[in-house]
Formats: C-alpha cells, sequence, structure tokens
C-alpha cells in the first residue's frame, strides 16, 4: 500500500444526510475516522449515533451525501457487500442469534474468512473439514479474547447481558474486519466490566484495527479514544481529540444544557 | 343491453359478498398479524345459526341477520381467546397462530359438517327478501340490492372508523407494534376483541347473506367465500378497506361476465390470473402503501 | 409374527402417506429455515408428481429416473417462484404464495392435455415400500448434511435475523433462493412419490388441504431441526386413523383439537433443540445455588 493510501481516512462521511419520511435523523454531517485509530462517536440519546452505524453497514442508505471507505463508496451497497470490504459492528440492543451456542454465534461471524465454499462444506469433503476445524478453532481463540471461552457450548441467550456483550464483539471479529463499530459496547456494564472493555478496544488498534465506538461514558472516551466526534440533532458539533470536544461550549450546552441553564435563570431573574 | 347491465349488478353483488368477507379477513391480518384459516368457518357458522333461527324458531329473516351476525363476531371471539392469545405471550409470530387458526378450521367445519347433516341447506324462498324489483327495463333482485348496499355502508362505516376515531389509531397501532401501542395508552388486549368481534360480525353478515343468496348453507359456504375473499384481499391490498371493496366487487363482476360470455369453465382462471397479475405487478395491491424499513 | 403382518395390512398405507407427507413438511421446513413461510411446496408437488406421472406413461422411464426428473422439474418451479417473490416483504410473501396454489389448481383444470384436467390422471406405476423408505433416508440425509455445514448455520442465522446476518456477510436474499431450490426439488419428488402412492391424481390433489397439512405437520414437528418435519408429518398423518379407533365419529373434531392443544403447549413444535439447552443452563443455575461444582 503507498503512503497516500495510509495517511488518507480510512472512513470519509461527507455532509450524509437521512430523513425517514419528513423527519431529519442525519442532517448533513461530514467526519473522517484515521486508519489505526480508536474513534469515539458520542452524543445526547437520538443524536443520530446509531442511524449513522446502520447507514455505514448498507441497513439504511443515505438520503444524500457519500460514504467512502477505502476511497470507496458505500451508499448504494447492500450490507453483506459491505461486510465483505471489511466493516462489521455490533448493536446498541444486544442481537445474538436465538437458539444458537456461544460458539455457533461466533462461527457465524467468520462467515466470509470460511476459506471453503458452501457445496464443499455441504459434501464434507476433507478440506472443508480441516477447514471447518480451523474456523473453530479462530472462534475459540476470538472467545478467548473476550473471556467467554469456558462457555462455548452453551446457549447465548442464557448468559448475562455483559457476556453477550462480549460475544457480540467476538462474533465481529470473526471475519477478520478492517473497521470495527461498536454501538454502546459498555452500556449495563459496570466500571470494571467497561474497563475490561477499552483494554480490549486498545489492543485491538494495537493489532492494527480501527475502531469506531458509540460511547456514553465521558470517562471512557478520554481513557480510550484517540479522536472522536460529537453530534447532536444530526449535526455535527465537534471532531477532534477528545478533551477538546468536551471542553467546546456547544458539546457542554447538548450534554449539561449549562448554556440554556444559565440563560434561564438570568431570564427569571 | 338489459341483460348486460343486470348481469353487471349481479356480479356487483356476488363481489360484493367477497369483499364484506374479505374485509373482516385482511382487518385481522393487518391488525393481529393472523392468516386465519378458520375464518371461512366464521361465514359458515353465522349462516347455519341463521338458518335455523328462520326454519327452526320461525322468526324473520333480520333476526337471523342478527343473530348470524353476532354468532360469527362471538366465535371469532372465541377462536382468539383460545387459539391466538396464549400465543401472544409467548411471542410465537404468525406460525404458531397460522396453525392453531387450521386446527379451529378443520373442527368447526367438521362440526359444520354435522349441523347440517352433511347437507346443503336452503332459506326457504318466502322467509327473505328473494322478490324482483324493475329498474327501469331491468329487474334485480331485492336481495342483491340489499348486499350492495349493505357493502358500501359497512366500507364507510370501517373505513371511517380505522382512519378516524381514537379506536381506529389505537387498530393501527397495534397492527404496527403491540409494544409500542401499550406503552402509548392503548388498551391493546381491547383493540384485539374488538378487531376478532368486527372480523367475525362482516364475515358472519357475509355468511348470512351469501347463504340467501346461494341457496347454500353448509361449511362449503365459507371455503368458497375464502378462497374469493382471499383474492379480494391481495387484490385490493390487505391494509385498506376500500381497496379490499372495489378488489371484491371488480372480481365478482369479472365471474359473472366471464361465465356469462366467455366460459363457465375459465370463470376462476380469470379470477386467479387477475390474482397472479397483481401479485407480479402490484404486489401491494391497489391502494397499497410502501411498507415501514426496519433495521 | 402373524400380528405384525396384521398391523401391515391394517396400517400399510398410513405408514406410506407419513413418508410422503414428511417429504412435503422437509420441502416446507427448507424454505421455513430461513424465515419465509410458502405453501408453495404444494406448487412443486404439482408439478413433480404430474411430470412423473406423465413421463412414466409416455416415456416409459422407470421410477427412479421420474423421482430425479421430478427433483429437476420442482427446482426449477422453486427458482422461479423464488426470483418473483422473495422481493415480497414476510406477510405478503405468506398471502401470495397461498394464492399460487389457487393458481396451480386452476392452471391444472385448464390444461387438461399435460395434467388430465377435471378427471385428473391414472399412473401407471406403484412405488414399493422399501424404495419410499430409502428415497427418504435419502433426502434426510441431505437434511442432515444441510444442518451441519456452512449453509446450515448460515440459514439459521437468516431465519433468526436476516439484518445483522447481512452485515456479517451473509446474503439472505442468496441463501433463500437456494433454500427455494431445495424445498422445489424435496416437493417435486414429494409430488412424484404422492402420485405413485395414490396411482391416481387430480387438480384436488395438490390443493389447499394438502398445503395446510404439510404447514401443521412442520410447525407440530418442530421447524427448528431437520427432524421434526419427520416427526410431525408421521403424528399428523397417523393422528386420524388413531382417532378413528377411539373417536370414531369425530376422529376430525379431535384432531382439530390435538393439534391445538400441542400447538398452544409447545409453540416450537415437538423436537425443539433449544429447549435442551434451556434445560442444561437452568440445571447450571439451580446446581449454581446449591453451591456445586458445575
Amino acid at each position: 500500500m503507498s503512503d497516500a493510501a495510509l495517511s488518507r481516512p480510512l472512513l470519509e462521511l461527507d455532509t450524509v444526510v437521512k430523513t425517514f419520511g419528513g423527519v431529519t435523523a442525519v442532517g448533513g454531517l461530514s467526519t473522517r475516522v484515521t486508519r489505526g485509530s480508536v474513534h469515539g462517536l458520542i452524543g445526547p440519546n437520538g443524536a443520530g449515533k446509531t442511524t449513522l452505524i446502520n447507514l455505514i453497514t448498507g441497513l439504511f442508505h443515505p438520503t444524500s451525501g457519500a460514504i467512502r471507505f477505502e476511497g470507496r463508496s458505500l451508499e448504494a451497497m447492500q450490507p453483506q457487500a459491505i461486510a465483505t470490504l471489511g466493516i462489521t459492528r455490533t448493536y446498541q440492543n444486544v442481537r445474538l442469534f436465538s437458539g444458537m451456542t456461544v460458539l455457533e454465534q461466533v462461527m457465524t461471524g467468520c462467515w466470509l474468512t470460511r476459506e471453503v465454499g458452501v457445496f464443499a462444506s455441504f459434501l464434507g469433503l476433507p478440506s472443508a473439514r480441516a477447514a471447518w476445524v480451523r474456523t473453530r478453532e479462530h472462534a475459540l481463540s476470538l472467545l478467548a479474547r473476550v473471556s467467554m471461552d469456558h462457555r462455548a457450548d452453551e446457549l447465548a441467550e442464557t448468559l448475562s447481558y455483559g457476556e453477550q456483550r462480549r460475544i457480540e464483539i467476538a462474533r465481529a471479529l470473526g471475519s477478520r474486519p478492517k473497521l470495527l463499530l461498536l454501538d454502546e459496547p459498555t452500556a449495563g456494564m459496570n466500571h470494571q466490566e467497561a474497563t475490561a472493555i477499552g483494554r480490549l478496544v486498545h489492543e485491538l488498534r494495537d493489532a492494527g484495527l480501527t475502531i469506531l465506538m458509540v460511547e456514553h461514558n465521558m470517562g471512557l472516551v478520554t481513557e480510550f479514544c484517540d479522536d472522536c466526534t460529537v453530534v447532536n440533532f444530526g449535526r455535527l458539533l465537534a471532531t477532534g481529540d477528545p478533551a477538546t470536544c468536551l471542553a467546546d461550549p456547544d458539546v457542554q450546552e447538548a450534554y449539561f444544557g449549562r448554556k440554556t441553564d444559565a440563560e434561564r435563570i438570568q431570564a427569571l431573574r | 343491453m338489459i341483460l348486460f347491465l343486470e348481469q353487471a349488478l349481479n356480479g356487483w353483488a356476488l363481489g360484493s359478498l367477497y369483499a364484506l368477507f374479505g374485509i373482516g379477513f385482511g382487518l385481522v391480518f393487518s391488525t393481529l398479524g393472523i392468516l386465519n384459516a378458520a375464518h371461512g368457518t366464521y361465514a359458515s357458522w353465522a349462516a347455519i345459526v341463521g338458518y335455523y333461527v328462520v326454519e327452526r324458531a320461525g322468526l324473520p329473516f333480520p333476526v337471523a341477520v342478527g343473530v348470524g351476525v353476532a354468532a360469527g363476531g362471538l366465535l371469532a371471539l372465541a377462536v382468539d381467546q383460545i387459539a391466538f392469545q396464549p400465543l401472544r405471550s409467548r411471542k410465537a409470530g404468525m406460525l404458531g397462530a397460522l396453525i392453531t387458526s387450521i386446527a379451529f378450521w378443520i373442527i368447526l367445519d367438521s362440526l359444520a359438517g354435522f349441523a347440517t347433516e352433511q347437507q346443503s341447506l336452503a332459506f326457504p324462498a318466502a322467509s327473505f327478501p328473494s322478490g324482483m324489483i324493475d329498474i327501469g327495463p331491468m329487474k334485480v333482485g331485492q336481495l342483491q340490492l340489499i348486499i350492495i348496499a349493505v357493502l358500501i355502508v359497512c366500507t364507510i362505516g370501517i373505513h371511517l372508523l380505522i382512519q378516524k376515531t381514537r379506536l381506529g389509531t389505537a387498530m393501527r397501532a397495534v397492527g404496527w407494534n403491540e409494544v409500542a401501542a401499550a406503552l402509548g395508552g392503548v388498551n391493546a388486549r381491547m383493540v384485539i376483541l374488538l378487531t376478532a368481534f368486527l372480523a367475525g360480525a362482516t364475515s358472519g353478515l357475509a355468511g348470512v347473506l351469501a347463504g340467501a343468496a346461494t341457496s347454500n348453507v353448509s361449511f362449503t359456504l365459507g371455503e368458497g367465500l375464502m378462497l374469493k375473499g382471499f383474492a379480494a384481499v391481495v387484490v385490493g391490498g390487505y391494509d385498506d378497506v376500500r381497496g379490499t371493496a372495489i378488489a371484491g366487487i371488480l372480481l365478482g363482476i369479472i365471474e359473472v361476465f366471464v361465465a356469462q360470455y366467455v366460459s363457465t369453465a375459465l370463470r376462476d382462471g380469470f379470477t386467479y390470473s387477475l390474482l397472479l397479475i397483481f401479485l407480479v405487478a402490484r404486489p401491494r395491491g391497489l391502494f397499497g402503501s410502501a411498507g415501514f424499513v426496519r433495521a | 409374527m402373524e400380528t405384525l403382518l396384521d398391523l401391515w395390512a391394517a396400517y400399510g398405507s398410513t405408514i406410506a402417506f407419513a413418508m410422503v407427507n414428511a417429504l412435503f413438511a422437509l420441502s416446507t421446513y427448507a424454505v421455513l429455515s430461513t424465515g419465509v413461510l410458502s405453501f408453495t411446496t404444494v406448487v412443486f408437488a404439482a408439478v413433480g408428481g404430474f411430470l412423473a406421472a406423465q413421463s412414466v406413461a409416455h416415456l416409459g422411464i422407470g421410477l427412479w429416473p421420474a423421482f430425479a426428473l421430478a427433483g429437476i422439474g420442482g427446482a426449477v418451479a422453486g427458482s422461479v417462484v423464488a426470483a418473483a417473490f422473495l422481493k415480497l416483504d414476510s406477510h405478503w410473501m405468506a398471502l401470495a404464495s397461498l394464492a399460487l396454489v389457487l393458481i396451480t389448481r386452476v392452471t391444472v383444470l385448464n390444461t387438461p392435455l399435460l395434467t388430465g384436467g377435471v378427471n385428473g390422471l391414472v399412473v401407471p406405476m406403484s412405488v414399493p415400500m422399501g424404495d419410499l423408505v430409502i428415497l427418504l433416508a435419502l433426502v434426510a440425509a441431505v437434511f442432515w448434511r444441510l444442518h451441519r455445514s456452512w449453509y446450515g448455520l448460515a440459514a439459521r442465522a437468516v431465519r433468526e435475523d436476516a439484518a445483522v446476518a447481512s452485515t456479517m456477510g451473509i446474503p439472505p436474499r442468496g441463501i433463500q433462493f437456494t433454500a427455494f431450490v431445495i424445498s422445489g426439488a424435496v416437493g417435486g419428488i414429494g409430488g412424484a412419490a404422492l402420485a405413485f402412492t395414490l396411482q391416481f391424481i387430480s387438480p384436488e390433489t395438490y390443493f389447499i388441504g394438502m398445503a395446510f397439512t404439510m404447514i401443521a405437520s412442520t410447525v407440530l414437528g418442530g421447524s427448528f431441526h431437520w427432524f421434526g418435519p419427520i416427526v410431525g408429518a408421521a403424528v399428523f398423518t397417523a393422528l386420524p386413523v388413531t382417532m378413528q379407533s377411539v373417536l370414531p365419529a369425530i376422529e376430525d373434531v379431535a384432531k382439530g383439537v390435538v393439534l391445538l392443544v400441542i400447538m398452544i403447549f409447545l409453540p416450537r413444535g415437538l423436537v425443539d433443540p433449544r429447549a435442551v439447552g434451556l434445560r442444561r443452563a437452568a440445571r447450571r443455575r439451580v446446581s449454581a445455588e446449591e453451591g456445586t461444582d458445575v
């Protein structure tokens, strides 16, 4: 890969607009995610963060604007094509498959790296079996990474919420993506568990993965994110390094309502 | 020309029966998300009950219609509470309800066979308005005109109910998402019961009228209505009663004309070819709206 | 031995029908296991049935070539249906497939040259029980392999959550298309098997009653594992016979009540692999509470 390609942002959003009926969920948002970084996507509830993730992964198509990944336009692509390019994700409200064991969930996530044709696997050829065993090992190693390998043969839906979130991360890693989108990976976790996720994210980044994560815990954002993008009402409030972003007066207002409160108090007087 | 117009009216009346039946079927499908295989049996049973009201109790036809409508509605309520309600809490989805509705279809159909002693019964001609009325040079059956009027009244009534009233808004909300509806202060249980009753009652109304109009009161009555009513729902779009009404009328008229001018054998062929064309070319029906996008 | 033979004489045809119904249930399961409710197995069965009957009568081919031909015909029909209907959302898909069943009957009625029309067709060949067993075993083996292959894993993912599956690179439409081709092939073979079992087929053979029978068998047996439809077909076919000996007057009513009761108390069907996992998890919780090692 040339130096130019490396210095170019991995993911670029250019004035992305998404409307549902008459409601604007994302209104002309632009931002970029640098290769090899942990990028936080933050904003109040209903700010359009999950919609953005859905747009990037192709579950929704933008009304207008461009989304580029390694220079390729994603706007018109189907989700499976986007996954093939190397983007996978987790979900805000964990969406594991009902009836599957933990290992099966992660195996499903390895679909793109299964190294064998579906028909060969149907016939049970020796090469297909060998590939299946390799994929199984890969899936188990991913489970070990999120400390879930001891639960591999259990039904995922019987496990705790925090455990399910970790399984979902392992599943998203199955296809060896270049960009991982985490939608509130620490929701419902205690401080210790959340910090473990933060450390995992750093390990993954150091192994060459780029991560875009929606996160509400500001402590985690400042501690673990290299850059961040703050959105509100589908618009960009600030982008840059976390400390600068959080100090931005617009961000302060959106999060803590400081300016409005101050004005209201003044108005009351 | 006169024959043409007379036949057009006959077709309109026949189609009105299909539409009347289809409205209830479509209502349950769009609001409750249930493909109800037992829907036809409500019509059969309403006609059978109506028949016995006239034949055994000697009561006048309008009473028979009223009792038949009530019977259809109550039967639908009973089926809903026994066959569908236990599945709702378990989120068994459309599939489980389809199977339990098939179970009720088998049960009610075979009981209907016993009730009519496996025969096709007929309302005595004197018991219902079976005379002819002269409209200009045309002779039209009284019952045909009544059926046509009934459909118009029911379609407008139900359309207004769904679009303009609080209850209708609640019905649409339940149709989209029961959980959201419950959060929004809609009593989902009440809406379900009312929808089931309304669907059963319109099916029952279609059943009694069809029983009188076609001189056939038996378990086959509901099956015939079911097939054609279903076609009306698909052609018209299941989420709009106006579409179902117009499609039903069209199907009735086409059927009568094909039988009159082409061939009786091809009658169903035309109906179902139309169905196929709509499925492929306009899969959401006459008034179909674009579906909600869910990620 | 004597009693065994008596049993065979009394219930042999029931067993044959149970196996034919198992083929139909597996055909329905093929699409249901990718999240599509479709009644088109009836259509595929009609294609396979008439194709097999006509080719046996006029081309003079044997039993197994006729099965193969029926399977191919069904698979072609399956791919056509999939291409036309898969763009519809799930509710419309169910309605459209049911409409196609009605249309099939009318088509059969109006093409007497191919189907014998309203008079039906006499099928000049029958299928020995042994061959039927082998046929069902072969088809079951295919489903067993599918279940344990990448296709099976992808199909389960698509059924449970197609959107999530697609973000992992699994093409839901592609999987469902494949499911329709499999459903078509198995449905076609089932249609031929029915033709050779009944030795007479007519427009009424492949109609609504069959559509509901096969969907009821599938869901009754359980649509989360390929063994479910086979069990379901056996139970659903044996039910009327059993009821006839217990409650002869109201066998149909009893059959409906049994179906109703099973569905209300076991909505996921008789064979449910998930229930095994849930029970194990419950046991683990109990033993954890009692302080013993898991």
